[in-house]
């Protein structure tokens, strides 16, 4: 064996009697069936003992037949309850295992044929020419301590750019594959800066880049998109959809929450570059931490975005249980990548992972005083987090308050003192000291006491505007933490204490108290922990290659998938915790090197020996995200309000849609002006209907950490035809018709009618509206050339090819006509949307561009990262 | 194949996006012809329904008895006492308390909380046998008791959740958790779709005028969970537009639009020329399902080619888009028109304190339209191939909840542990009735159907193997069943 298990070993039971029968038909001295490459366990015999054995073989103590468990090598060794040793390394023909996957006798044979997952001949050869090779166990390859690999050899030395690039090229040599060609200018700007700010490059800014001189050109490019606030905004969303963050609870009544603050706090965090580590901390144990600010603790909120069920007959405890289970399988997967909710019912079917190891995590999220009554959406323990307006009126308010307070009181005094003595027996004087004060104006008592009144009332409305997020805290009395049989709140079984699982490098610390959250955060961002490094950096190649290096990104257990690179993952994981876990520094190595920089074209050669480029022989090309397609056609429009944070906004939404799903209990509050055109970030997210213009974006009910990524005919609907893209198509397209008519475009070019008319004989021959339009007062015009050109730049950057261009112009030319023989649809389609359109421009001109426009922002090109 | 076996995932993935672009090559979108597409006929008459796309090869599993599913879902949890499952027993003994056995170990919402000593509720409505078959359906439901013999009454069925949206859920997707994929995501992934210009899982949702119950159709009641998003139900609106954004934006003609799609298609055609990415051609097609939806979904909603021999059969809110009764006729002409899974959702069944009142709403909206159904279907020749299944997430508890002096707010509570289903069509034995509950209707005593079991009965009438339509995800086979179920072979035809 390579190396020691680090596994704890669990006592085997159930005895179960088998009837032997043997036949074995294929031949034990057969070759190796990978031909002359040894086995390696982890790439060819790992799979099989996994999806193949380990139901009935593997970790889960409950369901182990016949006391054999084949994850752990020294009981795959062992001899089993039967007496047999089912691996006995060098001897095939020795080893139980081997003699019952051949076997002929359908009892005899393994796997059972009734699980219907039998072995195929190769899987079987595997399996024996291990054996004969010496069965060599391997340990997990993610629960290994992360290395610092060095760089491989290679031969095209001058292709890398960083040490990136040195993994990628060796493994696409070793493939016998070549790096692809660099991307071009044009499209790398728009690759990165979609990949960093989430929004397209300025046409500006794309000219600019395109004629830079310098030899670091697109480093600089590089700094500048980290440096802008849009890089927050952009890196914000996907962590989101991890936090399962919503601005709303879920499930029956859905009411409204106040976590927007948490959100801004994130964006926030990114731009400051918050180190990992401490982003990390803050958010699982911030409040835990000596003398915490306030951002500390409202960082904390990240534990508390998971749903609330108020629904009426809920048991409060279960409730608790479930949104502690939620934090629990959160944090393991956005930390740890791994999927601990198997884990609530039994013990892991696959990973070393127990359900002791789940209610031990469990039980450090636990200690929260949330008790799972109720569904207010502002369940203590909140943390309130006025604006600087509401803080400025709230002491204006106690001011007056307290002044206020002092006048009636004393005015009080006084009464009091008048109503000591029976009314009968007071002085004439008295009396007319009591009407004077009790009649209006002259004392002011009741307007005082008004005054009071309404600045209490005031105050009780500040306060309740002022948005209040939920935070965690820990309760003073331990609350213990048990196994809860099949995960039920009501069927405690054993107690645990906080730990983390066995089979992980533990936590160092002194034992004087148990260990709480901070401990947990500590140990999650340790060095030797070897998860935490590893996940965090495939999350980030996943944001700019599509896919991790690890594709399951949400699993680095054995099911998982293994890392394409193995030695680059390890690589970027070390480099993380030596820059100090500093998100930047990694963000700009996987961007500038040249990996990223290839073209996306898909060469015949490319597609054929890499069809899913695992191996990135070049740069990967998929659908934007739904929610950056909207910023994008906002942008491009000019529409795009780019200002940051605040209370979600209600961009547009079809009618009628949170009516029906509430029963007519909630309506859509539409927005109108700037705030219909914030970043899609800001758009209230109200869980149990999801705003209807995204697509393939995690629901936010639960933590998501992997992109879905699907192409179906409603998504073209949404583009097509939803609001947002027809005005920001038609706003686009007055801001072409603005600028090339007031820049006069130089050369005095041939005017529309002209040009209509040529095409005209050769695709319409229809003189007559040829005729009409030449009556037209001749001003110049820009030509329809000029107009798509102009719009295509806006919309990709890049220059329409010939080809392109002709196919837009005539486009247009067509719609133009289409929309001079109906102008009044010319008309309906320009005023689609909140904003007016600029009644200076010539309308038909104008809806033929729109229409244009609006086909444009639907080109492939247009919803792809290219 | 190498040991990594996770990419053979994706690699499925992709080879399936593949098929689908040959599957609709072949059925006259070649690639090469895209660009001159003109707009296909969308009246399914007048069109060739189209070959099957999508799916796995290897389905179906065996020859499949339906190829079609309508799921009448019953959001709330119908009264199997009520309705189906005659208890004389339970008449006789009314206003007694429940004895302690029947409830013993069994745990109820904390609305009824500890279940000793509940009276029980006799049925409020008579009940008679109907047909040749003699099945006992009560007077609540007239027009369902005619089409008796048609049905297949399935009256041992249990499940394991007492709340709605956890026990949906498990109907729906084997799981109590969200996140699962739903019945018709997993026959949309394994079995494909069979229309090109209208998805293959369809979902409508309706529920009971003035009820008091105020469920919610969440999501993920028709989620694809972990499958690609694309395999996950569209959801047709009550009102309105059925599908958001079908309609071109005001002032762009058909025509312009067509002609504009056709542009983008040129385009994307030169793309694909130049970047060779696959995902275009994909892109392409989608566009074009696109266009045709703007107009078969119309068409589809467009009942004036119906007959008003068949309207009437639906009962007078047939016409009114949002009902029970709309959605049923809306069910018919999707699976016409080759849709695969159409789930209606209709809520209001939860009565805890409304047996004598709420539930002859409930009934009076939903009887006739479900009856209609399957009397259309059977005398368009499409009951044979088509599954339709009525039930709800449980019954409701044989006890009383509320007081027994005051009947206009007797009710009764959420039951998981006998309730009744019944099927038709699809290769399911007409006039008949499978499993038994107790005297009292309490516990399943014969031929025990649970959820997963009647899960791995849908599924191989479609032609699936249960236990072998899987999909990997998070590192293992996930399945509708989860790791339970068996067919219930007595009640296959």
């Amino acid at each position: 064996m390579r190396e020691a298990s680090p596994f704890h070993s669990i006592p085997m039971v159930l005895p179960i009697a088998v009837v032997f029968c043997a036949v074995i038909s294929i031949s034990i001295g057969s070759g190796n069936a990978s031909g002359d490459e040894p086995i390696d366990f982890r790439r060819d015999i790992r799979p099989i003992l996994t999806n193949k054995c380990f139901r009935c073989h593997g970790p889960d103590e409950a369901t182990r037949e016949g006391g054999l468990r084949l994850d752990l090598p020294e009981a795959a060794l062992a001899p089993a309850d039967s007496g047999e040793s089912p691996v006995v390394p060098g001897d095939p023909e020795a080893s139980e295992l081997v003699r019952r996957i051949l076997s002929e006798d359908e009892y005899d044979r393994m796997p059972p044929p009734e699980t219907k997952h039998p072995l195929t001949d190769i899987e079987k050869e595997r399996l024996v020419s291990w054996i004969r090779e010496g069965a060599e166990f391997a340990r997990h390859w993610s629960w290994e301590p992360i290395g610092r690999p060095s760089l491989p050899d290679v031969d095209q030395i001058d292709w890398p750019r960083n040490p990136v690039d040195w993994f990628v090229l060796q493994r696409l040599e070793s493939n016998k594959m070549s790096p692809a060609e660099a991307a071009d200018r044009y499209r790398l700007i728009r690759r990165i800066t979609l990949d960093l700010t989430g929004l397209p490059p300025t046409l500006d800014g794309v000219d600019r880049f395109v004629a830079d001189p310098s030899p670091d050109a697109y480093e600089q490019l590089v700094d500048r998109l980290l440096a802008s606030p849009a890089f927050g905004q952009r890196m914000a969303w996907t962590w989101l959809d991890g936090a399962r963050y919503a601005d709303s609870n879920g499930y029956q009544g859905d009411g409204e929450r106040t976590m927007w603050p948490w959100r801004d706090w994130v964006v926030q965090a990114f731009n400051q570059n918050l180190s990992y580590d401490q982003f990390t901390m803050w958010q699982l144990a911030g409040d835990l931490l000596p003398d915490s600010t306030f951002e500390q603790k409202l960082a904390t909120g990240f534990l508390r975005n998971h749903m609330i069920n108020g629904e009426g007959g809920r048991i409060a405890d279960e409730n608790r249980v479930e949104y502690v289970m939620d934090m629990t399988e959160t944090a393991g997967t956005v930390w740890l990548g791994l999927t601990f909710n198997c884990c609530r019912c039994h013990d892991h079917k696959f990973d070393s992972l127990s359900q002791r190891d789940y209610y031990s995590l469990f039980a450090f999220f636990n200690q929260t005083p949330v008790d799972g009554s109720g569904g207010n959406p502002q369940t203590p323990p909140v943390l309130e987090t006025p604006t600087r307006d509401q803080q400025e009126k709230r002491s204006e308010l106690t001011e007056l308050i307290r002044g206020l307070g002092e006048q009636v009181e004393t005015d009080e005094q006084v009464l009091a003192k008048l109503l000591e003595s029976p009314a009968e027996r007071r002085s004439t004087d008295q009396l007319r000291e009591l009407e004077t004060f009790l009649g209006e104006p002259a004392s002011g008592f009741a307007r005082k006491v008004r005054q009071l009144r309404e600045a209490k009332e005031q105050q009780a409305a500040i306060n309740r505007q002022v948005p209040r997020v939920m935070v965690m805290a820990d309760r003073d009395e331990r609350r213990p933490t048990f196994v809860l049989k099949v995960g039920l709140y009501n069927q405690p079984e054993e107690e645990v204490s906080a730990r983390v699982p066995e089979s992980l490098p533990g936590v160092t610390r002194d034992a004087e108290s148990p260990p709480n959250r901070l401990d947990l955060a500590r140990w999650l961002i340790d060095e030797h922990q070897p998860l935490t490094a590893r996940v965090t950096v495939n999350r980030l190649w996943q944001e700019f290659f599509g896919r991790g290096l690890v594709k399951t990104s949400e699993d680095f257990g054995i099911q998982g998938e293994l890392p394409s690179h193995p030695e680059l993952l390890d690589w970027l994981a070390s480099e993380l915790m030596e820059s100090g876990w500093d998100i930047k520094h990694v963000c700009r190595l996987l961007v500038t090197s040249a990996t990223y920089r290839q073209s996306s074209r898909v060469t015949e050669e490319s597609y054929q020996s890499d069809p899913e480029n695992r191996w990135l022989s070049r740069a990967p090309r998929y659908r934007l995200p739904s929610w950056m397609l909207r910023d994008q056609a906002l942008a491009v429009s000019g529409l795009l309000v780019h200002r940051i944070g605040g209370p979600s906004v209600h961009p547009y939404q079809p009618s009628g849609v949170w009516e029906e799903a509430t029963f007519g209990r909630k309506s859509y509050p539409e927005d109108t002006g700037e705030r219909l055109y914030r970043r899609s970030l800001y758009t209230f997210w109200r869980r149990i209907i999801a705003p209807t213009n995204f697509f393939d974006t995690a629901a936010r009910q639960v933590c998501v950490v992997s992109p879905s990524r699907t192409n179906t005919p409603l998504h073209a609907l949404t583009t097509l035809n939803d609001v947002t893209y027809v005005e920001a198509g038609r706003v686009l397209a007055e801001r072409v018709l603005l600028e090339n008519s007031a820049k006069g475009i130089g050369a005095p070019a041939a005017d529309m009618i002209d040009e209509a008319g040529q095409v005209d004989e050769v695709v319409v021959g229809n003189t007559e509206i040829n005729t009409e339009i030449n009556t037209e007062p001749t001003e110049a015009k820009p030509t329809a050339e000029i107009l798509v050109t102009a719009l295509f730049r806006r919309v990709l950057g890049r220059y329409p090819e010939e080809a392109e261009r002709e196919i837009l112009a005539a486009s247009l030319r067509r719609l133009e006509r289409q929309f001079q023989e109906t102008p009044e649809e010319a008309e309906r389609l320009l005023s689609v949307g909140d904003s007016s359109w600029n009644r200076e421009l010539d309308p038909i001109r104008l809806a033929a561009l729109a229409a244009c426009a609006n086909g444009l922002l639907n080109l492939d090109e247009t919803l792809t990262k290219e | 194949m190498t040991g990594d076996l996770g990419a053979l995932c994706s690699e499925l993935h992709r080879q399936m996006t593949r098929r689908e672009l040959i599957g609709r090559s072949a059925g006259g979108i070649g690639l090469a012809a895209l660009a001159g597409l003109m707009p296909k006929p969308a009246r399914a008459d007048d069109a060739p329904i189209a070959a099957r796309s999508g799916g796995l090869a290897e389905l179906p599993h065996h020859v499949p008895r339906a190829k079609h599913v309508i799921y009448l879902f019953q959001n709330g949890g119908p009264t199997h006492v009520d309705l189906f499952d005659y208890k004389p027993q339970l008449q006789k003994l009314h206003g007694e308390p429940v004895p302690d056995d029947y409830v013993e170990g069994k745990r109820f919402s904390t609305m009824t909380g500890a279940p000793q000593g509940k009276l029980l509720l006799g049925p409020i409505e008579p009940f008679q046998q109907r047909g040749e078959s003699g099945a006992w359906v009560s007077d609540f439901l007239p027009h369902t008791a005619e089409i008796a013999d048609e049905l297949c009454f399935v009256k041992s069925v249990h499940s394991e959740a007492i709340n709605h949206a956890p026990a949906i859920t498990f109907l729906l997707s084997g799981s109590e958790m969200p996140g699962r994929p739903t019945l018709g995501a997993w026959l949309s992934y394994g079995l494909g779709s069979e229309t090109d210009s209208l998805p293959a899982f369809v979902v409508m949702t309706s529920v009971t005028k003035d009820t008091t119950c105020g469920q919610i159709f969440y999501d993920f009641y028709w989620g694809s969970g972990f499958l690609p998003s694309k395999y996950q139900g569209v959801k047709f609106r009550g009102g309105g537009q059925p599908v958001l954004y079908l309609e071109d934006p005001v002032g762009m003609s058909r025509s312009m639009r067509r002609e504009l799609l056709d542009d983008i298609t040129r385009l994307n055609q030169l793309k694909l020329e130049a970047f060779g990415d696959p995902e275009i051609a994909t892109r392409i097609a989608q566009y074009e399902m696109a266009f045709r939806m703007q107009t078969s979904v119309p068409e589809l909603t467009d009942f004036s080619d119906e007959s008003a021999a068949t309207l009437e059969m639906y009962g007078p809110d047939v016409t009114q888009p949002g009902t029970f009764a709309y959605n049923c006729l809306m069910a018919r002409r999707l699976v016409e028109r080759g849709v695969r899974s159409v789930q209606l959702m209709h809520a209001g069944w939860d009565q805890h304190g409304s047996v004598t009142t709420e539930l002859y709403h409930q009934c009076r909206d939903t009887d006739q339209p479900s009856a209609a159904l399957v009397r259309d279907l059977k005398l368009r020749g499409l009951l044979d191939d088509t599954l339709v299944i009525w039930g709800g997430e449980f019954g409701r508890t044989p006890f009383l909840q509320g007081t027994l002096d005051n009947r206009p707010k007797w009710g009764r509570d959420h039951h998981p542990y006998a309730f009744t289903v019944w099927m038709a069509g699809g290769g399911v034995r007409p006039g008949m009735t499978y499993g038994a509950s107790d005297d009292l209707g309490m516990s399943v005593i014969e031929n025990p159907v649970h959820v997963h079991d009647l899960q791995a009965t849908i599924l191989h009438l479609l032609g699936i193997d249960h236990e072998r339509l899987t999909y990997r995800f998070q590192g293992r086979n996930f399945r509708l069943t989860d790791v339970h179920g068996k067919v219930v072979d007595d009640i296959l035809a």
